[in-house]
């Protein structure tokens, strides 16, 4: 069981699917330390976008597996309060997309440490939330300000994101407040290069995983390209498309180019031993 | 072993619009981040912003950022006395 829709669903489907867990205030009393940082969510300040320190890479490099769970246990704790993903669907979206308000389309922090990228190619990330309303009236605080999106407005936005191939994630801010629709790929989301190298759980995998069915699939091996999490694979043994269930985040990207409709995202918890890899 | 990696803040002014090294790493080792909070009603300098190794682990010491590096502000060592 997803532990985060067992204490924050509220009676809805998923956690992120719980209109509550949008309504964060707009101001608040902030908590010390840590809690704060991350409800600052100061995107230039998140440039490291490192969840853990180069010590937790040194323990990795001499096998200190003691040091290393330790270490993981600690950033993970800290970063599940405060700032951490999960991947949902563009159908998942969807909905989100109904619920949420406003809408604000605004500017990637991860690729802008990653790359360096400039603002005007660097709308790929939408806020949400009364939060909003700060990043409008101070866009010089909040580095490229927003622009606000109608849903169906949104819907445009992302299916064009969703055609590059950027995987969705909903994003919390003081947890379990959701503030931000992530599109990600791998190696430029802070979180994913965290969560893939590291094996720290800054993104959780979604509720569905992927699965070929292979009496379709036709080999044509253009899913295998739209895989952000290394779980998708062309085999060349088969010549059919080959995806690890226990890597899969369940994005379903890798449904969209897939002409015979051979793959469908199956729910995580239907099978048992998948039912607690996040 | 992990390289070491450092950056000379004052030779390295604006890194936010030079971004050559960023641009030059293969793997993303480097991170750009700032070394303040958040800025209250105003933008952040540009001075503020610092390039930082993040990703060590996958770095090869192949020296692309070192080479582009327009103010020779990055070194990298594996020894962390003797600079490479």
């Amino acid at each position: 069981m997803c532990v985060w829709c067992e204490q924050y669903a509220g009676g809805y489907e998923r956690w992120y699917l719980n209109p509550a867990n949008y309504a964060r205030r707009l101001y608040k009393v902030r908590r010390e330390e840590t809690e704060a940082s991350g409800a600052e969510a100061n995107p230039q300040a998140a440039g490291g976008m490192s969840a853990v320190g180069r010590e937790f890479l040194e323990a990795k490099e001499r096998g200190d597996h003691e040091a290393v769970a330790r270490m993981k246990k600690e950033a993970e704790q800290r970063l599940w309060q405060i700032h951490f993903g999960q991947v949902v669907t563009r159908e998942e979206l969807d909905q989100i997309l109904d619920i949420i308000y406003p809408i604000a389309l605004m500017t990637c922090a991860c690729r802008r440490s990653m790359r360096g990228l400039p603002d005007d190619e660097n709308f790929t990330c939408i806020g949400m939330g009364p939060g909003m309303y700060k990043w409008e009236r101070w866009p010089d605080t909040y580095r490229g300000g927003v622009h606000f999106l109608t849903p169906d407005e949104a819907r445009e936005v992302v299916d064009v994101l969703n055609r590059r191939g950027l995987a969705h994630t909903v994003y919390t801010f003081g947890t379990p407040y959701l503030g931000g629709i992530c599109n990600c790929d791998y190696p430029d989301c802070g979180g994913l290069r965290t969560a893939i190298d590291l094996d720290v759980r800054v993104v959780w995998k979604g509720h569905y995983v992927a699965q070929v069915d292979p009496d379709l699939c036709n080999g044509c091996g253009l899913c295998a390209r739209r895989c952000q999490f290394q779980a998708l694979t062309f085999s060349p043994s088969t010549l059919q498309a080959y995806i690890d269930p226990l890597k899969c985040y369940g994005c379903g990207l890798c449904r969209n180019p897939c002409k015979p409709d051979a793959i469908t995202m199956v729910e995580r918890e239907s099978m048992p031993a998948l039912a607690d890899v996040w | 072993m992990l390289p070491t990696i450092s950056v000379d803040d004052s030779k390295c002014e604006n890194p936010l619009d030079c971004r050559m090294c960023l641009l030059a790493c293969p793997t993303r080792v480097l991170g750009l981040g700032t070394n303040v909070g958040p800025q209250k009603y105003r933008e952040t300098d540009p001075s503020h912003f610092v390039v930082r190794g993040v990703r060590h682990q996958f770095c090869t010491m192949c020296m692309k950022c070192v080479d582009i590096c327009p103010h020779d502000a990055i070194r990298i060592s594996l020894d962390q006395g003797v600079m490479a």
